[in-house]
């Protein structure tokens, strides 16, 4: 049996496992033909929610703000990774430029330790073997001329490879820099063309035209009381809601006295509501009002 | 500036500026309007008490809607009358188009004891920018309602309100031979006349001295013109000039110290002198072949405003009143420009002007061009005297061949008949404060 067993434990464990699933899979399609049985009659519950398109404004645009929040960050983080794989390409082209300097240092060092080996063999045979030595110079001279030409070719190499080197490091830093620049002049444009953009709906007819709409309904709501004269400079910043109405204002710098002040912050309210811009998309929650009456 | 480093901060941050950029929205605003302030005054008690002792916020209302600056609500288009603020309902205030009201409320403390709380709101705002009791007697109600007037009038237009000055005028009474000539003190709204001096003979130019105590004018009393001052607490009266020939137009100078007059000549000339009041020296201004008169001294009381005919017909104009200090002319529009008064604070000269035949008031802008604007439409409007806010003027006008006194607001707007007792009014002229 326990010979059986051992021999056969796949195909074992395989049937347990395949009547488990078949047991609970009967199991179950009972419970849910059971609860099928059993239908609910609950009322759908309708959530109706009356929304205020002022609130549906105010949701739409916090949406938008999020939006632009987000690309803001999302511009950000692009702009530090860039920032950072520039010092990477900077940091890898200096730590290359550092090994090649480190390497030429210990060839520059092997060959002096050559030529140091050469000149005392070179002398102690020239002791041993003095009486050779005019018949040995002239060949002994051509091969000192020949190891020093051997050393000079090795150092015109390892000048030549060090140069390459420095060449290379100098490429990839100024790959690096290159790439950084394009980088800076993308951002540069993309703001530019942003700002373009802006003034474009600034310079627009549409634009300016709401802008003589509200100064002149807040001139005609200004009852100016004797100190505003020509001279007065005040900024109120006031806030309205989609329809005109305005629901706060502020003076926020003002050289004029208290009844100067209090006219230019009833002005507004006088003016409330507020005309509506000729396009729904020039409308400006925030607004500032200067006044600098010219007599 | 703070704005520049806010939005440096924010580029640093989040190089999020453009957008901020992108929010300003600058409107400029280079005029505005001078037409009166809606303001309503509710009012302070019930319709017993009210006819008991007096109707304090009906006078608060007329003395703003008086001044020109204001426009009243009729009460009968008050949809509710709240006593306190806690009370107002805002919005339905301001969808009547009321920018201010004054609520409050009157109670009768004893048998002649009354308490006014009252308060001043911005109905734009909802900001309550007064809050006061004032405690009378009958007889002060009155004069409580003025100073409320005054406080609102401050409070919102940053100038003095001047409800609460009184106004001096001659009143004629009678016909030949059976002429009475009174000089008479009231409030500013023509209420409360008190006669300070009366004679069969006549009366003329009163002029009160700076602190308000006293009056210069002339009485015909003796037969012959003589400049009288007289202080109105004691009626105590003395002589101040009664030279032969003319002593009249006096006009106490800043300080109080000198009066400025027109004497004249054996030949009848008449010109401009100043007589030092402690010293009684004498000091002489002009000498002109033609008439100088009605003298009205400058602010720093270095100068003096004249009328005078010596380039044909009348003209204003002013000289130093230092020795060989020479006349300049002020006035070149018209033929006939006379009286002059300066506003207080010297922005402005008012006089009288002939226009098609008809004296109207008209000023004059002393700091700017010299624009002149004639401010009344009457036919016989003469002897301007100006508020000592400078927010008004009272003057004598004709109403149906009747001498009255009215009210010009110094910008023109607004012109109201002063209610009078019976008479001939004439030379009104305003209390300083």
């Amino acid at each position: 049996m326990p010979g059986f067993v051992r021999e056969h434990s796949w195909p074992i464990v395989l049937s347990v496992v395949l009547h488990g699933a078949l047991a609970a899979a009967l199991l179950a399609a009972t419970l849910i033909s059971v609860n099928h049985s059993l239908p609910t009659m609950q009322p759908i519950p309708v959530d109706a929610v009356v929304v205020d398109s002022q609130v549906l404004h105010a949701a739409q645009r916090a949406l938008t703000e999020r939006a632009e929040q987000e690309a803001a960050r999302v511009r950000a983080a692009a702009d530090a990774k860039a920032a950072a794989d520039a010092a990477a390409a900077q940091a890898a082209a200096d730590a290359q430029m550092a090994a090649a300097k480190q390497q030429a240092a210990e060839e520059a060092k092997s060959a002096a330790a050559e030529v140091e080996r050469t000149k005392q063999a070179e002398a102690a045979r020239a002791s041993s073997e003095a009486q050779k030595v005019a018949a040995a110079k002239r060949a002994e001279d051509a091969k000192r001329a020949e190891d020093a030409k051997r050393a000079e070719d090795a150092k015109r190499a390892e000048d030549a490879q060090r140069a390459a080197e420095a060449k290379q490091a100098d490429d990839a830093k100024h790959a690096a820099d290159l790439k950084a620049k394009a980088e800076r002049e993308a951002e540069l444009k993309r703001q530019l063309a942003e700002e373009e953009h802006v003034s474009a709906v600034e310079a627009s007819p549409a634009r300016a035209q709401y802008i003589a709409r509200l100064a002149a309904r807040i001139q005609n709501a200004w009852i100016k009381p004797p100190s505003a004269r020509a001279g007065l400079d005040c900024i109120v910043n006031i806030t309205q809601i989609p329809g005109g109405e305005v629901t706060s204002a502020h003076v926020s710098q003002c050289n004029g006295d208290a009844a100067a002040r209090q006219s230019i912050e009833n002005a507004v309210y006088r003016a409330s509501p507020l005309p509506a811009p000729p396009d729904p998309a020039l409308f400006e929650r925030n607004l500032v009002i200067h006044f600098h009456p010219d007599e | 500036m703070h704005k520049l480093f806010s939005c440096l901060a924010v580029l640093v941050l989040t190089w999020a500026c453009p957008f901020t950029h992108a929010s300003e929205f600058v409107v400029e605003v280079t005029k505005g309007q001078t037409e009166a302030i809606p303001i309503a005054v509710v009012p302070f008690a019930s319709a017993e008490l009210t006819a008991a002792s007096f109707d304090v916020a009906q006078l608060v209302s007329d003395d703003l809607a008086r001044s020109g600056r204001f426009k009243t609500m009729d009460r009968k288009d008050m949809i509710e009358q709240p006593h306190t603020g806690a009370n107002i309902g805002f919005d339905d205030w301001r969808r009547l188009n009321n920018d201010y009201m004054v609520v409050g409320s009157m109670q009768a403390d004893g048998p002649d004891r009354y308490s006014i709380t009252y308060e001043l709101y911005n109905v734009l705002t909802k900001q309550r920018l007064l809050g006061f009791q004032i405690s009378s007697n009958r007889a002060g109600l009155r004069s409580a309602g003025h100073q409320i007037a005054d406080a609102v009038f401050e409070k919102i237009l940053g100038i003095r309100g001047a409800f609460s000055t009184r106004i001096a005028y001659i009143s004629v009474l009678g016909h030949l031979p059976d002429k009475t000539y009174q000089l008479i003190v009231a409030d500013a709204d023509g209420e409360n006349p008190h006669v300070v001096m009366q004679s069969r003979e006549p009366l003329m130019s009163p002029s009160w001295s700076p602190d308000g105590s006293s009056l210069a004018y002339v009485s015909f009393e003796q037969r012959l013109p003589t400049m009288y001052v007289q202080t109105l607490k004691t009626g105590d009266r003395r002589v101040v000039s009664a030279q032969a020939g003319v002593n009249q137009a006096p006009s106490w100078s800043p300080d109080g110290k000198k009066l400025a007059l027109v004497l004249s000549t054996r030949d009848g000339n008449l010109d401009i002198y100043v007589k030092d009041l402690t010293t009684q020296q004498l000091s002489r201004i002009t000498d002109d072949p033609g008439i100088d008169t009605e003298p009205q001294w400058s602010k720093d009381g270095q100068s003096i405003y004249f009328t005078s005919d010596r380039a044909g017909g009348p003209q204003i104009y002013k000289v130093g009143i230092r020795p060989g200090d020479k006349p300049r002319r002020l006035t070149f529009q018209g033929s006939y420009n006379a009286r002059p008064r300066i506003s207080p604070d010297e922005s402005q000269l008012a006089f009288v002007t002939q226009e098609n035949g008809d004296y109207r008031i008209a000023t004059m802008d002393l700091r700017g061009r010299g624009d002149v604007q004639v401010l009344t439409k009457g036919h016989f409007d003469v002897s301007p005297s100006y508020a000592p806010n400078g927010a008004v003027l009272i003057y004598a006008s004709r109403d149906k061949g009747r001498g009255v006194l009215a009210l010009v607001s110094a910008d023109g707007r607004v012109q109201q008949r002063l209610v009078s007792s019976e008479g001939e009014l004439q030379e009104p002229a305003w209390a300083p404060f």
